[in-house]
């Protein structure tokens, strides 16, 4: 009974979909104020969620039906399992296990690859060049993120997100460690499409990229997963950068905080064109992160002598 | 997708797109991100303007011309008129040939303050989009002060103009014009300096003057690649005799300098208008036009916020035109877009399009017939029986 609890109400369900459509409208909101916009009310995202639920699902001709519906599904699963292995609202998951780091990232990847495939399904341009975009940006992202989110995990010891949390609560990691800290929080953005790391959903170029073709609930669910990803990614930056996340006071603090410097970014830049983003995370990204993670790793050889 | 056609993997954009604010219809054909080969087709915004000016009176055509384009639309009539009083022999007052320099300058800020948004926000710069369209709001609302319109302001009447600048008018301009530099003296900083959209406008769409020369191009657009070409400069017209404009000139070609070019025309604006609020001449404002203008053609040559606008208007001594020919500048700067898209990455076609400020409403004036031989005809020799028989047939065929 617990069981079914945790995994409809909290963490897992209902609690952390709120929490993603949530932050969302606050991340809308702050973008419209500072772009000197009204923004939208408070209840805009659910209204949102809720109209296209609500909406008819038109499957293209040419995309397989149960692709096209199961991969919404299968992407908010993905994230919804990862929920459970993050601290939402500082309390710390049951359910971890040694290695469940990975897991967490890797499920966030699904939903990504979910994205990908349901552009490449259909028979649409737009949705192709969306898809292509996708997955090499997540090439691109991907490799910097996960070192960046291993940083902590080696000064830790652990790949566990328990343990790491431990570690990290007693001292802020963003201070030893800004270059993964910089880097995890873009590699977010990357993951969750904002600008201006947008080009695979570009508007003004291919119209709304992989999920051109979705209309109604598959959209909706998409658009739930990636605000659920949001919180978990959040959550994850901010338990293991700024100091661990001890009880839900520290959580709303620090995720909005986190929001708030996301937003920022977002607000102050042009969209990068898919062939610079790839040349900037390989370049600059990838090295950095390597050269700080080769760095922790000698540190923690040299300090275990 | 379907793999039919040669392995050509083609992009549509338009007649419906996010990036197209207005339909036109585009075919880019991509080898990975790079586009190979662009195509156009023109013409969903024909509304046959030119052959409905023939059953209007002068005066009617006034109006009617002016909805030619949303944006520019006192050139338009300014245009017209010039050429109409030129052929009835008359010339307009100082005071109104200054204020029409007036309100064209406020309209090409408007203009270009509308330009600066769009192509930011086809670069995904969405800040600088909401910001300048913010303060676009300034110069619209004193238009709308002046004339009692923001878009359609009507201005222009045969032998003058309509609405008198008064004192209040001027104070209210000066104050906004001051506070709309120091937003224009920021934006150019932005475009200058700003090194993520540098990134997307620092030497893309590189035109050389050579190539702008060769492909007739206008306006600004052509400003940036160092052909200094601006009939306000070359052949004053209205109150830009007196008052003359200065020359915006650019040599790099690129987005960037088109960016820098506009803006700095923005500056030349200020200043002009200032200058025409400074010395307004004073008298009349309207001189009596006759209903029917003497038999002859004309040519008028305008400079509008998108580059020259070209009209030619020939009567018959009648009460009514016996023909109108526009040509606006959006058409010229088309194939410029089309050559310079192949061997740019798709995410800079937006943004090369854009910069050429196009306006489809005004582009679209005639339709091209692509059919070779039909009817026995060659495709560019129809007669009117042909014609109307092709438009029956086509209907015909719509409907089924």
């Amino acid at each position: 009974m617990n069981a079914l609890l945790a995994l409809l109400l909290f963490p897992g369900g209902l609690f952390v979909m709120l929490n993603g459509l949530a932050y969302e409208w606050v991340d809308r909101k702050l973008v419209a104020r500072m772009q000197n916009r009204l923004g939208p009310r408070w209840f805009q995202p659910l209204a949102d969620v809720a109209k296209l639920l609500g909406k008819e699902e038109i499957v293209p001709r040419g995309a397989d039906a149960r692709w096209f519906n199961g991969l919404p599904i299968v992407a908010l699963a993905a994230v919804l399992t990862a929920a459970l292995y993050v601290p939402l609202l500082g309390i710390l998951p049951s359910v971890g296990f040694a290695g469940d780091l990975i897991v967490t990232i890797y499920l966030l990847s699904v939903l990504t690859l979910c994205l990908a495939l349901a552009g490449s399904l259909t028979s649409d341009r737009f949705g192709l060049l969306g898809a292509t975009r996708t997955l090499t940006q997540l090439f691109s992202y991907e490799a910097p993120f996960l070192l960046a989110l291993l940083g902590p995990a080696v000064v830790a010891g652990s790949w566990q997100i328990g343990t790491i949390l431990n570690y990290a609560s007693g001292q802020w990691l963003i201070v030893t460690q800004p270059i993964g800290f910089f880097i995890a929080v873009i590699g977010l953005m990357g993951k969750l499409e904002l600008p201006p790391f947008d080009a695979p959903e570009a508007h003004t170029e291919i119209v709304a990229g992989a999920l051109t073709e979705y209309s109604g609930r598959g959209l909706a669910l998409f658009r739930l997963a990636k605000n659920v990803a949001l919180v978990v990614g959040l959550t994850l930056i901010a338990g293991f950068y700024l100091g661990g996340i001890a009880n839900a006071f520290e959580f709303v603090g620090k995720t909005l905080a986190l929001l708030g410097v996301i937003v920022v970014l977002q607000v102050l830049f042009a969209r990068l064109r898919i062939d610079q983003l790839v040349g900037m995370w390989w370049r600059v990204g990838a090295l950095l992160a390597l050269a700080q993670w080769l760095l922790l790793i000698g540190w923690k050889l040299w300090s275990a002598n | 997708m379907h793999n039919t056609q040669a392995e050509k993997f083609i992009v549509p954009m338009g007649p419906q797109h996010p990036a197209l604010k207005e339909p036109g219809h585009f075919e880019f054909t991509l080898d990975g991100e790079t586009v190979t080969h662009a195509g156009v087709r023109l013409g969903y915004v024909h509304r046959g303007i030119e052959k409905a000016t023939e059953a209007r009176t002068w005066v009617q055509n006034l109006y009617l011309l002016e909805r030619i384009c949303g944006i520019c639309s006192h050139t338009h009539a300014t245009a017209f008129v010039l050429g109409v009083e030129k052929l009835a022999g008359i010339t307009a007052p100082p005071r109104a040939q200054a204020i029409r320099a007036l309100i064209g300058e406020m309209e090409r800020i408007h203009s270009h303050l509308l330009w600066l948004g769009v192509a930011a926000h086809e670069a995904g710069f969405d800040t600088l989009f909401m910001f300048s369209w913010r303060d676009r709001e300034t110069i619209m609302d004193l238009l709308e002060e002046i004339t009692g319109n923001r878009v359609n302001y009507s201005a222009n009447v045969l032998g003058g103009v309509k609405y008198d600048v008064q004192e209040k008018h001027a104070d209210a301009l000066r104050r906004a014009l001051d506070f709309l530099e120091t937003r224009t003296e920021h934006y150019l900083e932005v475009v200058k300096n700003d090194e993520m959209f540098l990134r997307r406008t620092r030497g893309v769409g590189v035109m050389s003057r050579e190539l702008a020369e060769a492909w007739g191009v206008v306006g600004p657009t052509a400003r940036a690649s160092g052909v200094a070409r601006d009939v306000r400069v070359d052949a004053p017209y209205a109150g830009y005799v007196d008052f003359p404009a200065r020359l915006i000139l650019q040599t790099e070609g690129d987005l960037e300098a088109r960016f820098s070019v506009r803006i700095q025309e923005l500056f030349e604006s200020y200043r002009l208008i200032r200058a025409l609020l400074d010395h307004l001449p004073t008298g009349e404002l309207v001189k009596t036009v006759p209903r029917r203008i003497k038999a002859g053609e004309t040519v008028s040559r305008i400079e509008a916020p998108r580059g020259e606008l070209f009209y030619f208007i020939k009567s018959n001594g009648g009460d009514k035109p016996e023909r109108v020919h526009i040509r606006t500048p959006s058409i010229c700067n088309m194939s410029s877009v089309l050559s310079l898209a192949v061997g740019h990455p798709l995410a800079d076609v937006p943004m090369l399009l854009a910069g050429i400020d196009p306006c489809f409403s005004c582009n679209d004036r005639m339709v091209l017939l692509k059919q070779t031989a039909r009817n026995g005809a060659h495709a560019d020799e129809w007669t009117w029986e042909q014609l109307h028989q092709h438009g029956i047939e086509y209907y015909r065929k719509q409907k089924r």
